[in-house]
């Protein structure tokens, strides 16, 4: 392919930190080195998609500044991603902009809240994703360390979110600086997310989920998988959850990250997923007691207490997300909490014909 | 052993998109006394401090002869969020001029701007409120969304866990700027008239987190 690149051009001298430091003048890093996105590098990355330079995935906000597939790959090439795992930065993108997941609020909240990349389909071991031991930080497939940071990239690029600026997040979290896994789908007991939510199981599926930081479970003492759901239910159910703060428990989604081994016990009493998703639902809340009074008052205000008086996480058993990964050494789980005011999408990734 | 040229260079491509002109869309004022006119209010079903002063200043809009019309928002996305939408709309059609918060954390900030500026768009005097703290950021959203000119009206920060009679005097010395950017040509003396008397309200009890 010989695209014609229309980018602004940028002379930077050949030494190696070069390029590191003036992506910190610029404005353009997120701190990290970074590698040069060259017209090799870039053209590269645009042999594997199907959509042509200038094409546009969206107007990324805060700022709208408008994601060509030019700009988007730019911001690739700089974390050293490659073309085979390209795609799913694409996927990423289009799934972020669906208005129900809300970029627009999401990018400029005082949440911590950031895109966390869920990973699905056959292509998660040549792209380098993680979804096995340490997936979540630490296993350094260079899938799941340069999608997730070519996505961030894009938001503060193209996009224009710096926090402290245009993005109001108080503290941030890790995953700003790109958090992307895969589920080990061989392992799980129940079809995969992306299945779940309508896919292929043929396709390589980026669902993006606003999660507000990684939320990490432990249990030794628990034989009944009944007992062990049940907790797992209660700990999300924090009381400080996002997800009691507004009256719209319908909006946002919880994930809970499930170690194969705990999988494997919860599927063998659930082999259905929502039954599964059911069991965890019906003990997702907490007692109005748990809140003081004035409290209270506005949880009945805005119509969150039940004729029990109990205040349900959410809405419905869909809500609450099972996604199996991670390493075999059991004893753990992750949630993922939401944001509430966001609704994960999830998007095919597409590839020229003919490449890998 | 290799020696590398420290003159070479390398041509990279910039990977920042560019950044649109700024759109000054056009702004309006009442410019006629509030008697008569219909102003609208909109509210924020997250913010008790914000509840409690756009009540106040409903008050006193009344007082001056203006009829209003108050609408609440709760939702960012889903049906909750069309639904708002739609009401703001809507809301937009039916009166002369509107006072929109309240931004006080980021996307709460970035509706409350959104909503302000579909109200403008409507041809319509608008007036966003926002706290101290969010005020750069209301600004930057407003011109992100084509309304650089927008009016924002600043409020003291933080508002939240203030006790009412503190709110009702913010409420009272931020009345008159909010009248002079919404255009309303009230008499000084009409408008400073009122004074604050908590001992006429019913205390609310409660912060938000």
């Amino acid at each position: 392919m010989s695209a014609v690149l229309v980018s602004e051009q940028v002379e930077v001298a050949a030494d190696p930190t070069a390029l590191y430091e003036l992506s910190l003048a610029e404005g353009w890093g997120d701190g990290v080195p970074l590698l040069p996105p060259t017209d090799d590098a870039v053209l590269a990355l645009l042999d594997a998609t199907p959509y042509s330079p200038d094409h546009v995935v969206g107007a990324l906000p805060p700022q709208y500044g408008v994601a060509t597939i030019e700009l988007v790959a730019v911001n690739t090439a700089m974390t050293g991603c490659t073309a085979e795992a390209f795609p799913f930065v694409i996927a990423a993108l289009e799934a972020m902009l669906v208005p129900e997941w809300n970029a627009f609020g999401l990018t400029t909240t005082t949440s911590s809240v950031f895109a966390m990349l869920l990973v699905n389909g056959p292509g998660r071991d040549a792209a380098g994703i993680d979804y096995r031991a340490g997936c979540m930080g630490g296993a350094a497939g260079r899938g799941s360390m340069t999608i997730g940071r070519s996505v961030s990239l894009c938001l503060r690029n193209i996009g224009g979110q710096r926090a402290g600026e245009t993005s109001r997040t108080v503290f941030g979290q890790p995953a700003r600086f790109g958090l992307c896994f895969g589920e080990w789908e061989e392992r799980s007991p129940w079809p995969s997310l992306a299945v779940r939510r309508g896919c292929a199981a043929t396709d390589d599926v980026v669902t993006v989920h606003g999660g507000k930081g990684t939320f990490p479970l432990a249990d030794i003492h628990n034989d009944d998988p009944r007992d062990l759901l049940y907790l797992i239910a209660k700990s999300i159910a924090f009381p400080l959850s996002n997800m009691f703060l507004s009256g719209n428990p319908e909006n946002g989604d919880v994930v809970v990250a499930m170690n194969p081994m705990w999988a494997e016990r919860f599927g063998k009493a659930f082999p259905a997923v929502e039954d599964c998703q059911q069991y965890l639902w019906d003990h997702a809340w907490q007692p109005l007691a748990v809140w003081p009074e004035g409290n209270q008052q506005i949880l009945r205000d805005k119509g969150r207490v039940d004729a029990g008086d109990r205040v349900r996480l959410v809405a419905s058993p869909a809500q609450i997300v099972p996604f199996v990964c991670g390493g075999l050494g059991s004893l753990h789980a992750v949630a993922l909490p939401s944001f509430g005011e966001s609704q994960m999408q999830s998007a095919a990734v597409l590839r020229r014909t003919g490449s890998a | 052993m290799t020696v590398t040229d420290t003159r070479a260079t390398l041509t990279i491509r910039r990977p920042t998109a560019p950044r649109p002109e700024p759109v000054r869309a056009p702004t309006f004022k009442l410019g006629t006394p509030l008697a008569g006119r219909r102003i609208g209010l909109r509210t924020d079903g997250a913010w008790r401090s914000w509840v409690l002063i756009a009540g106040e200043w409903d008050e006193r809009l009344r007082d001056a002869g203006a009829e209003t019309l108050q609408v609440e928002t709760n939702a960012q996305i889903g049906d909750g969020g069309r639904t708002d939408r739609r009401n703001i709309d809507a809301w937009s059609d039916e009166i002369d001029g509107g006072i929109v918060g309240l931004g006080t954390c980021g996307s709460c900030t970035s509706f409350s701007v959104q909503d302000a500026v579909a109200l403008e768009s409507h041809s319509k005097p608008s007036v966003v409120v926002v706290t101290s703290e969010f005020e750069t950021h209301a600004r930057n959203m407003a011109s992100f969304l084509g309304h650089g000119d927008l009016e924002v009206l600043v409020l003291p920060y933080p508002l939240e866990a203030r006790p009412d009679d503190e709110l009702r005097a913010i409420a009272a010395e931020y009345w008159p700027k909010a009248l002079e950017l919404l255009g309303a040509a009230e008499r000084p003396d009409r408008a400073a008239a009122r004074t604050v008397r908590p001992s006429e309200r019913d205390q609310q009890g409660g912060a938000t987190g």
